[in-house]
């Protein structure tokens, strides 16, 4: 991933006034992690898995926090449990960032992830963007982030092979 | 052995009313909630999920107490949580462990199905492991009561594990109703905004 690109998502993040993250790293979006851990104005919890993270985050978010969560493909699969709980329960927004391996045109053996994560965001009800252009990045994430908040529950936003690498 | 109620009971008369508690799923939310109706309990948080939920909270508000009222099957649904506590270190945060030592048996008059605690699995030792220095196990009422209010005037993380009886054969009567989640959720997250000056609901702009 090029740090230009990294820094896209991170802009993000800041524009849409995330000031919490959590999440496990993943080796396609490692520049994100890094970056976020690093930037003064977001605290970043990293956990052992992503179900974790989701509590973490949700816990911060009744601290007044603006949560974001980090998650691989793979991730959100492990997080799902507590995501659809958090999402159908309790009603808590929280933005989940996703870099989306497995996409079309994902040249690597991750097709896996195309027949889990659109389907897993569907059945948990999570609305979701798929951005395909790194010039929507930004704009994306916090339009996302708006949503999740006025709608109180987790949006999700899915950056595609196009848009990041 | 002690109960869970009676230490619940316990738990009751010491904490001051401020300390945010956030109570895992079962007879730890349903007895809390019987015991102390205020607004400043989180309820009804799901299998690994309590603790993880508490960190979260203790470190969006690093100056206000929160105790985690969690469980053996319920911690251990997602461990790792431990040594995410030990190093991101919340001075403010306590993690009560009711440890029963079985799955499902709360709601029953015979135990459920073993939890990995009823075997060889020592959750303070598991603690101290993961960093948390001073976890303790109390097995009796009197050392309950020390080591809570040591966690609550100490600087933190704690982690008290409480060895109880498998069953709750002295559960109390259900005189109050225990909020739904969305419903906790807002009397829980309105509370903390006005305690604490903090922004958490009403970010949507409206409309219709």
């Amino acid at each position: 991933m090029k740090s230009e690109k990294a820094q896209l998502v991170v802009n993000g993040l800041k524009e849409a006034g995330i000031d919490f993250a959590a999440g496990v790293p993943d080796a396609q979006f490692i520049e994100v992690y890094k970056m976020v851990e690093k930037d003064p104005g977001i605290r970043y919890v990293g956990t052992a898995n992503e179900a974790e993270a989701a509590g973490v985050g949700f816990g911060a978010w009744f601290g007044g926090k603006k949560p974001a969560l980090l998650l691989a493909t793979s991730g959100l699969l492990v997080a799902t449990y507590h995501l659809a709980r958090i999402n159908l329960l309790h009603e808590v927004p929280m933005l989940v960032v996703i870099p989306y391996r497995g996409d079309i045109g994902d040249p690597r053996w991750l097709g896996l992830y195309k027949k889990t994560t659109e389907p897993g965001l569907n059945a948990m009800d999570i609305p979701y963007r798929i951005v395909s252009r790194s010039a929507d990045i930004v704009r994306s994430i916090k339009e996302c982030n708006e949503s999740a908040r006025a709608w109180l529950k987790p949006v999700a936003v899915l950056l595609n092979e196009e848009a990041l690498w | 052995m002690v109960t869970r109620l009676s230490l619940l009971k316990e738990l009751s008369a010491l904490i001051a009313d401020d300390v945010l508690v956030v109570s895992s799923i079962g007879n730890n939310s349903g007895f809390w909630g019987q015991l102390k109706d205020r607004e400043a309990n989180l309820f009804h948080v799901t299998m690994g999920m309590c603790t993880s939920t508490a960190l979260g909270l203790a470190l969006a508000l690093p100056n206000r107490k929160v105790l985690a009222l969690d469980a053996d099957g319920n911690l251990t649904l997602n461990l790792g949580v431990l040594g995410t506590v030990a190093n991101e270190a919340p001075k403010n945060l306590t993690i009560v462990l009711m440890d029963n030592r079985n799955y499902l048996g709360s709601n029953k008059k015979e135990p459920g199905m073993p939890t990995a605690t009823a075997g060889k699995m020592n959750l303070e030792e598991v603690a101290k492991g993961c960093g948390i220095a001073g976890a303790c196990t109390v097995e009796e009422v009197a050392g309950f009561r020390a080591e809570v209010h040591k966690a609550l005037s100490t600087d933190g993380p704690h982690f008290i594990r409480a060895r109880i009886e498998a069953l709750d054969n002295d559960r109390p009567p259900r005189n109050k109703r225990v909020p739904d989640p969305r419903e906790n959720k807002y009397q829980f997250a309105g509370y903390i905004q006005k305690t604490e000056g903090v922004e958490i609901l009403g970010s949507g702009l409206g409309g219709g």
